[in-house]
């Protein structure tokens, strides 16, 4: 039973258990509030649920892409909520599971395909834009990330056309990356690296010495 | 949602009774019995509110304690379903373990069914003892009740040996273990308390990150804290040799600081509470300063606060006169920089003379060679025509201003630039500022106490000044070691142990980071 929690867009938080079939998540879309929602919606979760925190077996982390100061509350939260537990932190790329929601809710053609790429684009705010590019799941319906994530202006976001449907997400559901985490860890998946996906330097530049105060 | 506790009347007796109904099902009270306690001047009925619920009281809790009475009693304690698990019980338990005191008891009993366990679990971690059962107590189910007993201490604040007295009494009570979060500005620290007993202190600091910047960049800072605050957890319950299921509460920044950094440790701290089933403390970091002087660096017990105390904090951040009558419940502004803070001016001038970041230690150590008469920097808001409204106000942007303007004019006139003694004439020129009017605060007050913190204590000459002038004014000047001076979790924690000591209720979850929380905000609900 794994609790998810993303900030990389607006707050949600999921507990989700394949074997008992719970999919409980509170999501809050605001994306300014990440601090104040998180610990209510985490608890909320839970009790929706009836799980105590004993219960779970690991903590499901969206690292992003977001916007950097919300994204770490998230991340901050599901690192010490595996840290207490002594449970296993589980990072997942956020618009991984947007793309694994799409997938799972097109039915497979006669082809056997669900679908084609999908390119998940999702706000870096400064007018700028994340974007990831998946291929469709096979057996396992875990989609495979083939470019990206990546930053663009929104005129040089790449994989235009090319086949490929697109999908601007507004939310990333924590239900979808509670289930995405399971089915990567069923199938033995590698999980990404435990570092949030700012794809931005912080904004500053070396002192270039003291400026003049005298003309 | 921000739980509220208030004393309960008459007009919750149907809300109350509501609770009672569903959640003893088989021998609830009725209502008739339930009117006449919470009517009876022998009994302490509380409420907790939620207004968020559609039923807003979500909890209560009664004692029975008629005042010179020996003996009290728990009569009945009650949390809806929907709101366990948030530490509501606990905090009602504190509050009439804290009244029974009050009233004088000197033990308290409870009676609570064998079958429930998690109730028994709470009463024995709030030190309380099963001394006998009662077969078949409870009917018509036929359930035995234990009973339980806990020693209440003698009447809390009666001075500075309260911890002894506690500590020799039989069955005392352990004040409880408190992890602090403090993510202000560029160190993450985290600390563990047991009172006034420091038992870990742990920081880590992003300093070295920003010193090509020159100065905190908030950005940067929050990463760090980011990825800082699991191995600073760890290391801080490593050195206090505690495992996170022995911490009995936490404790976080919610502001003054940096909005970005501060949510590092909100979420953080959330999320702990959470997993752990504890209660959590919101609180202001300024206040944070105060308390560190409740703590000794080596552990040992540390010692209530004198008070009141006017309190100086100078930091890279915060600039601020506190008047404190009481850690927990009453502290005052009574001033504050009007532009930069004190660390900041010092990293400024340290980088017009060339020295690197951070600049406090750099001048202070190129001051030590120097005159400070050498040059006469100007002193901020301490004309009489800014005394009228400044009195208590600094500002540092001005003696910045005019150390850049000096040496300007010698580097234009290609002379040599005398570090030294610029070096140690700004130094002399703020710390002479800062003292003087600390020393006026405690003077115009009546109050011959004063108190240092923030980062900037470790300036040498901010220490002798502030001792020098408080001699001649006999006033007692208090300084906690520096590694409880410069911002840190431990401070935090032992913020936290003074509310729970002082009965206050914990803070919701719903609190978020408040980079300009005022002073008076000492617990954000």
């Amino acid at each position: 039973m794994l609790l998810a929690i993303d900030t990389s867009a607006g707050t949600s938080v999921a507990v989700v258990d394949g074997a008992t079939g719970i999919a409980v998540e509170r999501s809050v879309d605001d994306t300014m509030r990440h601090a104040e929602v998180i610990g209510a919606l985490v608890r909320d979760c839970l009790e929706q649920a009836g799980v105590r925190p004993a219960d779970l077996d690991g903590v499901v982390a969206g690292m992003g892409p977001g916007p950097f100061t919300g994204l770490r509350v998230g991340i901050a939260a599901a690192r010490v909520f595996a840290l207490a537990r002594g449970i296993p932190l589980l990072p997942v790329v956020s618009s991984a599971a947007v793309a694994f929601e799409h997938y799972a809710a097109v039915a497979p053609n006669a082809a056997g395909n669900g679908a084609g790429r999908l390119l998940v684009v999702t706000d870096a705010r400064r007018r700028e834009l994340y974007w990831s590019l998946f291929d469709a799941p096979g057996e396992s319906g875990i989609p495979t990330l083939v470019d990206g994530p990546g930053l663009a202006t929104p005129a040089d976001v790449p994989h235009a056309g090319e086949g490929t449907q697109r999908i601007d997400a507004a939310r990333v559901s924590g239900v979808a990356l509670g289930r995405l985490a399971e089915r990567m860890r069923a199938a033995g998946a590698d999980f990404p690296a435990d570092h949030a996906l700012y794809l931005r330097s912080p904004d500053v530049t070396p002192a270039a010495g003291p400026k003049r105060v005298t003309a | 949602m921000s739980p509220r506790f208030r004393r309960a009347t008459g007009a919750d007796l149907d809300s109350i009774m509501a609770i009672e109904r569903t959640t003893f099902t088989t021998d609830a009270w009725s209502a008739a019995t339930m009117a006449g306690e919470l009517d009876s001047p022998h009994t302490y009925y509380l409420v907790v509110e939620d207004d968020s619920r559609p039923d807003a009281v979500v909890a209560y809790a009664g004692l029975f304690a008629p005042r010179g009475a020996a003996e009290a009693d728990i009569q009945t304690i009650a949390v809806v379903e929907s709101a366990r698990g948030t530490g509501l019980g606990r905090a009602l338990m504190r509050d009439l373990i804290a009244e029974a005191a009050r009233r004088g008891a000197t033990e308290l009993f409870l009676e609570v069914r064998a079958d429930n366990p998690a109730a028994q679990g709470l009463y024995r971690s709030l030190d309380f003892e099963q001394i006998a059962t009662r077969p078949r107590y409870y009917q018509p189910d036929g359930v035995d009740a234990f009973v339980m007993r806990r020693a209440l201490p003698p009447e809390a604040e009666s001075g500075p040996d309260t911890g002894t007295a506690a500590d020799t009494a039989d069955a005392a009570p352990r004040d409880p273990l408190v992890l602090g979060i403090e993510t202000s500005c560029d160190e993450t620290g985290v600390g563990i308390v047991r009172g006034t007993a420091l038992l870990a202190n742990v920081i880590s600091s992003s300093m070295d990150e920003h010193a090509r910047y020159g100065g905190v960049v908030p950005e940067v800072a929050a990463r760090a804290h980011l990825e800082a605050i699991e191995p600073t957890i760890r290391a801080a319950l490593a050195e206090a040799d505690v495992s996170l299921a022995d911490i009995d509460a936490v404790a976080v920044t919610s502001g003054p600081g940096l909005a970005g950094a501060l949510m590092v440790g909100v979420g953080a701290a959330k999320a702990l509470a959470l997993a752990l089933d504890r209660p959590l403390y919101a609180v202001n970091h300024l206040v944070g300063h105060v308390g560190a002087d409740l703590l000794r660096a080596d552990g040992t017990e540390g010692a209530e606060l004198e008070l009141p105390t006017i309190a100086l904090l100078v930091s890279g951040g915060h600039t601020s006169l506190l008047l404190v009558r009481d850690l927990v419940s009453d502290v005052e502004l009574l001033g504050e920089t009007i532009d930069d803070a004190a660390g900041e001016a010092f990293d400024k001038v340290a980088r017009v003379l060339g020295l690197p970041y951070p600049g406090g230690p750099e001048i202070d150590r190129a001051a030590a060679e120097g005159d400070p008469r050498a040059i006469r920097f100007p002193r901020g808001l301490t004309q009489p025509k800014d005394m009228a409204k400044h009195r208590y106000n600094f500002s540092f942007s001005g003696v910045k201003t005019a150390v850049a303007r000096w040496v300007e004019a010698r580097q234009d006139a290609g002379e040599p630039v005398p570090v030294a003694d610029v070096a140690a004439s700004f130094r002399e020129s703020v710390v002479d500022v800062l003292t003087a009017k600390a020393v006026a605060a405690c003077i115009d007050h009546g109050i011959p106490r004063l108190l240092l913190g923030g980062g900037v204590v470790a300036n040498a000459r901010l220490r002798q000044l502030a001792e020098d002038r408080c001699r001649s004014a006999g006033i007692a000047l208090r300084v906690p070691a520096l590694s409880l001076c410069t911002d840190n979790g431990a401070m935090i924690a032992a913020l936290g142990a003074q509310l729970i000591r002082a009965g206050h209720a914990p803070s919701g979850l719903d609190f978020g980071a408040d980079s300009t929380l005022p002073v008076t905000d000492i617990q954000v609900a």
